[in-house]
């Protein structure tokens, strides 16, 4: 019984993958991509150096083959059914021995088997153009081995947990209000938007050093893949007053303070840094991973040295993060694939919900909606949160609650993480694997399924 | 009793968007349709034919009321599995061509990969386009596409055929063997329901006809039962001579009986396949499908006798058996006798011939010695006809047939 159940499945599945490249649907597409890839190979320079080549063509070759099969995936898991009831095929194949979920599953195989296809070979593409790219420019020694680091690689990245401020903060609260100072600081604010401003300004002062004073940052879990390799402490210093050279002078100590702290005998070095570094720039030290303590504790030491004569900050959300090589770069580049394949699977989904119950061209055009707002989600999310909080609360509890249903595509792009060289975690891809495809793309699979078993498939002739 | 078809006061409204009850497609409609019959269920455009059909095979839900297929409900795979449905118009895939088409329904049925294959070639050589297999099925013609249609509603081997419109764009040869069909199936036990405003057609196949307008049966009967004009009667002879002809007016005469007499003229049917199938057998050449009235094999076996046939054909073969053989050319239709020693024959022919390939003769045909009595004769006859390539004697049981359309056969 079931060997004949997934036949009959299967049979609908071949049949549209033959209807979406027979009818040149698909083929566009296909032919559009293997043209533009190439091309995109020679023509994409970025900043002209080889690393920013390969961070463009990486760049505009994932971002292209995802929208071209995200567009295509939604044409043909919407034409698939729409043409179907439309041309009335379906009247023959509704009428044989197949449930019309069974057909409905059978579609969405097609698609899918379509899109690993697809996303397999403009991958395979992408990533064989990746690889081979450097062969073809006389690179130094120098620049490959930046590339390794930068680029060919899976950077984990760890960044220090906001300091609890809470106490604090309501201490200054109450404070203020009680001498009468708040009216004065912040006329016309609402409270919980003062409350924020002075959360965010008491995490800056965590943040901040004076001259001759230091900050400790410590981490756990620092686990390299190779602990032979370097792993990098990223960082950007900003100043309260700027340094007539622009430069700050900065005395860096990293490893197991813990060794220090109490005592202990040292098992692995701390590793001193004196240097110089322009303000508001991303800047890099590069530290060898011995460093780290065998419990994956590490520990960053900043000194504000005399030399400098200014407050130095580093800025909440970047001045400082521990960077190193957590994956190989392509197993990263599957993890990034198959993030663009789960995108492909919620909007077939999406395609065959919406064209169980539309028309050609108004199911196109709802999930059309639904995709690009899906890629601006992030941005319109955060939008809503500079708003004041009476209308925050208004749009937050409408259309926010509905975008925040939706996916949010470009919070899970993947080349953002694959361009800066950054780890997909696998944990990140269950996460979105049972978001996208096991919680949102299957709610819409089952209202598809229960949509079209229930509706009249035949059109009203009289 | 169980019937293959019924309805209990079948309804459909078509009501507009506010709700309100717009027309009434289908009115109170009770259908009971007995097993092997062939009912024909005739009305003028727009009276509710398609939309019962469509109730019944539930692409449609009934506003009111029930209807049973096979004693259940047209959604169910199981019954489905027994159905054979072409819709008004052949909706064909039109990417596929007519192999794969056949193949895509075949596998919707599940059917094993063997029986598929074979059941494929048997229909396209029924329907005529074997030869145009492999083109699009979007490139052929209204009448072609028809054929197919027709090949995929007849790919399971169904105990219920629903036929909608079957002849609509089809040339008078392949609405004759449209008909032919419909005869031959309903021999083998078919339940058919024929839907149609084409009255001929009705006329010639049917034993049971129900007359639709406005959604109701305004009048339901057996055929010969509605149309017989009780109180004249008909006399048909051979070529007599004018004596015979003036004695038997002489008779009628003295009997006070009004008569006339002249020449029967011949059906423009008959003529037109006459016609063509003398052009066929000068080989002209025709980008369109190329009539035989081979009728696939499997669907003229008995239910019984079904899964022997299968076996039988499932069994290796090679694809192009022989055909015209030098032996087979030898043998007059003179020589053709009775059908007892036909047997011995035909055993005789199938074993020794070597391969040699042909457009005409389908894929290999069961050994004759395996295939129980009643229908073999039939299934054989068939052979042999397609080996030989001549009309077979007079004999034959096929009682709406005459020697013409027998011809026209196997052009």
């Amino acid at each position: 019984m079931k060997r004949p159940l997934m036949g009959r499945i299967w049979a609908v599945a071949v049949n549209t993958i033959r209807q979406a490249l027979r009818m040149k649907i698909a083929l566009i597409f296909i032919v559009l991509l293997l043209v533009l890839l190439p091309v995109l190979g020679l023509t994409a320079t970025g900043d002209g150096t080889l690393k920013g080549r390969l961070q463009t063509f990486v760049s505009y070759g994932l971002s292209l083959t995802s929208l071209l099969l995200s567009l295509l995936t939604i044409i043909v898991s919407v034409y698939t059914i729409t043409s179907d009831i439309e041309q009335r095929q379906i009247y023959t194949v509704a009428t044989k021995p197949i449930r019309r979920y069974q057909l409905l599953l059978g579609k969405l195989l097609g698609v899918v088997v379509l899109n690993v296809a697809l996303v397999t070979l403009f991958a395979g593409i992408v990533y064989g153009v990746v690889v081979f790219l450097p062969g073809f420019y006389d690179a130094s020694e120098e620049t490959l081995r930046q590339i390794d680091n930068e680029f060919y690689t899976a950077r984990a990245g760890l960044v220090p947990a906001a300091p609890d401020v809470e106490e604090e903060v309501t201490d200054l609260y109450n404070r203020l209000e009680r001498t009468g100072q708040l009216r004065e600081a912040y006329p016309a604010l609402p409270p919980d938007r003062i409350l924020r401003e002075l959360t965010l300004r008491k995490q800056l002062e965590k943040r901040a050093t004076g001259v001759g004073d230091g900050l400790v940052w410590e981490f756990q879990n620092v686990r390299p893949l190779d602990p032979d390799q370097s792993i990098f402490i990223r960082f950007k210093y900003d100043v309260a007053v700027e340094p007539p050279n622009g430069l700050i002078y900065g005395r860096w100590q990293i490893g197991d303070m813990r060794q220090v702290r109490y005592g202990m005998d040292f098992k692995t070095p701390i590793w001193p840094e004196d240097r110089a570094d322009p303000v508001r720039t991303f800047r890099e030290i590069e530290v060898p991973a011995r460093v780290i303590a065998d419990d994956g504790y590490l520990a960053v030491g900043f000194l504000n040295v005399p030399a400098n004569s200014t407050t130095v900050i580093f800025p909440i959300e970047d001045g400082l993060e521990i960077l190193y090589k957590a994956d190989t770069f392509t197993s990263n580049f599957i993890r990034g694939t198959l993030l663009i394949l789960f995108r492909l699977i919620f909007l077939a989904c999406l395609g065959l919900l919406a064209a169980s119950f539309l028309s050609f061209p108004v199911a196109i055009l709802f999930c059309l909606v639904i995709f690009f707002t899906g890629t601006v989600s992030g941005f319109v999310l955060e939008s809503f949160e500079q708003l004041s909080a009476s209308a925050w609360q208004v749009y937050s509890y409408t259309i926010g609650a509905l975008v925040r249903l939706l996916p949010q595509f470009d919070k899970y792009n993947p080349t953002a993480f694959l361009v800066p060289g950054r780890l997909i975690a696998w944990s990140m891809l269950g996460r979105v694997l049972l978001l996208m495809v096991g919680i949102q793309a299957f709610v819409l699979l089952v209202l598809a399924l229960i949509v079209f078993s229930f509706r009249e498939l035949a059109r009203i002739v009289i | 009793m169980d019937y293959a078809i019924e309805t209990i006061s079948l309804t459909k409204v078509f009501s507009d968007w506010w709700g309100r009850a717009k027309a009434y497609a289908v009115d109170d409609l009770n259908l009971q349709i007995r097993y092997n019959e062939v009912y024909g269920l005739l009305g003028p455009n727009g009276s509710g034919k398609t939309t019962t059909i469509k109730m019944l095979l539930g692409l449609l839900h009934p506003t009111k009321g029930h209807a049973l297929l096979l004693g259940g409900d047209g959604t169910d795979p199981k019954i489905n599995r027994r159905i054979g449905f072409l819709p008004e118009e052949s909706y064909l895939y039109r990417f596929l061509n007519a192999r794969e088409t056949l193949d895509f329904y075949g596998r919707l049925f599940g059917l094993a990969p063997n029986v598929r294959k074979m059941r494929i070639e048997a229909l396209l050589e029924m329907v005529g386009l074997r030869a145009v297999a492999s083109r699009p099925v979007g490139m052929y013609s209204k009448g072609m596409a028809r054929r197919i249609g027709l090949a995929q509603a007849l790919i399971n081997d169904p105990d219920l055929l629903i036929l909608d419109e079957p002849t609509t764009g089809l040339d008078p040869i392949g609405t004759r063997q449209i008909k032919d069909l419909i005869i031959k199936l309903a021999e083998r036990g078919k339940t058919i329901l024929l839907c149609s405003h084409l009255l001929a057609d009705v006329e010639d196949v049917c034993d049971r006809i129900a007359i639709l307008y406005g959604g109701r049966i305004q009048a339901e009967g057996q055929v010969r039962e509605l149309l017989q004009q009780s109180g004249r009667r008909q006399i048909v002879t051979s070529d007599v001579s004018d004596e015979a002809v003036n004695k038997i007016r002489g008779i009628l005469e003295s009997e006070n009986a009004e008569c006339e007499i002249t020449s029967p003229m011949e059906k423009l049917e008959t003529f037109f396949i006459n016609t063509v199938v003398e052009a066929q057998q000068q080989a002209r050449p025709t980008s369109g499908a190329v009539s035989t009235t081979q009728i696939g094999e499997f669907l003229m076996a008995e239910k019984s006798q079904a899964g022997i046939l299968d076996k039988l054909v499932s069994a290796p073969v090679s694809e192009d058996k022989p055909a015209e053989s030098p032996a087979t050319q030898r043998i007059q239709p003179s020589e053709v006798p009775a059908p007892e020693p036909d047997r011995n024959l035909l055993g005789e022919l199938t074993k020794s011939t070597p391969p040699a390939a042909t457009e005409q003769v389908g894929p290999a045909k069961p050994a004759p010695s395996e295939v129980a009595e009643p229908q073999d004769r039939k299934v054989r006859q068939g052979v042999l006809d397609a080996l030989t390539g001549k009309t077979p004697p007079a004999t034959t049981e096929r009682p709406h047939e005459g020697p013409k359309d027998e011809e026209a056969a196997h052009g």
